[in-house]
């Protein structure tokens, strides 16, 4: 390879990372953890997951405009909504917080980001860039409503007691909803905090693989990350509120978990 | 308002009350009366729904069917937040929520001055106790005396208990009672639940005696027939 690009594994050089898997497999073997099957299901599953989605990336950089980015990005949010709601047993409607919470995280940020022109309105973009939002707003919308989820059951005293002073259900919930927001976005602070320190992160390292000197790459990578913090707290503090508002009936009263299935 | 003479009026009434809960009926048609400015009991094993019935007085629970009425009013006519400072609870084993003693006082009602707070900790009890104690701290007993000193910060005009001393030893169950009888004898109206008839009677002008969700017996504490045990 002459180019600055680096040389990107061949489907043989794939094949020949199989063996990886291989040694994978046969550990799980040699130590019976019983996971031998599970591992190897994956690794099919990565393989194909990802050449389904390379092939259709393939396609909407090739065919499909910005509209389709966005509806690429429509749907991620969908199963994003999907996996994060259900996190939360007990919670009524929660896919619906979830999608809430996700979708407009998602629209702000991307708004925010495209306004301002910091990154370029083309699929080539929009969809990576718009994944990694997505998938940071998943996890802390779900870390946050498991978390509300778990006060309803651990602090129902607490909060009763509240409410039987005639405070309202936003006030009775104010410090269990504090604490779950706390223990939701603590890891993507954290996460911020020691970037570069204890990991590369993934856009900075695919930028560096690809050729692009790093002065440039970390550029990229700061920007994703303080567009990771605001997707975070936005998907975390939205869908938890409107999940407080389907915890209480119209007579300010804590639902009862649904119980576990 | 001390209750004097002739019949005292209706706080609470009762109206072929029921609630079922996962198929299970707690509370089966019960019907009666709960009298201003008096001590009721209600009294009856584990499971007769005696605490189920307490937290429907504050809609923390909702009937069924049938209908509770409070002074009059059907309770879902009353705004609720309202009804619940009118009609203050204390639970079991209260939940200490805040981290110093007066602000646990100010919970439901941030504006008290500190003489408010030091006037309410004297009606309980508790006037002895340094404000920046933490109320995790305090015995069974005093966390007990400082939940009425939060409930009554509010104001309310009926107080409702739920088995205020049967977690407490011997000394701090007669140390709650003493408060509770101090506060009835000043008019507040009282309803509390209890596994012990005889405990409650004491403080009680009446007792609601219930056994498996439904009302078997009501009147003198002294003359009702309750055979659940202590």
């Amino acid at each position: 390879m002459e180019s600055t690009t680096a040389n990107i594994p061949s489907w043989i050089g794939v094949a020949a990372s199989a063996t990886l898997v291989l040694i994978a497999v046969v550990i799980s073997w040699r130590e019976r953890l019983g996971l031998g099957r599970e591992v190897a299901v994956a690794a099919a599953r990565a393989l194909a997951q990802l050449a389904l989605v390379g092939a259709l990336l393939l396609f909407v950089f090739d065919r499909g405009g910005l509209p389709t980015a966005f509806a690429w990005l429509a749907i991620m949010v969908v199963i994003a909504g999907h996996v994060a709601g259900g996190r939360a047993r007990g919670i009524p409607r929660a896919r619906v917080h979830a999608w809430w919470g996700i979708g407009v995280a998602v629209a702000s940020t991307m708004g925010i980001l495209l306004a301002l022109g910091t990154i370029d309105a083309v699929p080539r973009v929009v969809i990576p860039v718009g994944g990694m939002v997505v998938s940071t707003a998943m996890v802390t919308a779900g870390l946050g409503l498991q978390r509300t989820a778990d006060a309803v059951d651990d602090q129902r005293a607490r909060i009763e007691a509240r409410l039987a002073l005639g405070l309202a259900p936003r006030e009775a919930f104010l410090e269990p909803y504090r604490t779950a927001m706390r223990t939701a976005l603590l890891p993507a602070v954290d996460t911020t905090k020691v970037v570069g320190l204890i990991s590369l992160p993934g856009a900075m390292t695919g930028l560096i693989l690809a050729g692009v000197d790093p002065w440039d790459a970390i550029r990229y990578q700061i920007v994703v990350m303080y567009m990771l913090l605001g997707a975070a707290f936005m998907a975390a503090v939205l869908s938890a509120r409107l999940a407080q508002r389907s915890l209480f009936d119209d007579a300010d009263r804590l639902v009862r978990a649904a119980p576990a299935s | 308002m001390p209750h004097t003479d002739g019949p005292a009026p209706e706080l609470f009434t009762l109206d072929v009350v029921t609630f079922v809960a996962g198929g299970r009926p707690i509370l089966d048609g019960v019907s009666d009366h709960i009298h201003e400015g008096h001590v009721t009991a209600i009294v009856g094993p584990s499971g007769s729904g005696k605490s189920t019935l307490l937290r429907m007085l504050n809609r923390l629970e909702e009937p069924t069917s049938g209908r509770i009425s409070f002074r009059g009013t059907p309770l879902p006519e009353l705004d609720v937040r309202s009804l619940r400072r009118r009609v203050g609870m204390v639970a079991q084993r209260p939940a200490m929520l805040t981290g110093r003693i007066d602000d646990e006082v100010r919970v439901g009602e941030l504006a008290l001055t500190d003489a408010d707070v030091d006037e309410l900790l004297t009606r309980v009890a508790l006037d002895h106790i340094e404000r920046d104690r933490h109320p995790a701290d305090l015995s069974g007993g005093e966390q007990q005396r400082l939940a009425l000193a939060r409930a009554l910060a509010v104001g309310p005009e009926v107080l409702l208990l739920d088995e205020p001393t049967s977690a407490l030893d011997r000394k701090a169950a007669q140390s709650v009672d003493s408060v509770i009888a101090g506060l009835a004898g000043m008019g507040l109206s009282v309803v509390l639940v209890s596994h012990d008839l005889q405990r409650a009677a004491a403080l009680t002008h009446d007792a609601l005696v219930l056994d498996h969700g439904q009302l078997v017996d009501r009147g003198d504490p002294a003359h009702v027939t309750y055979l659940g045990g202590a």
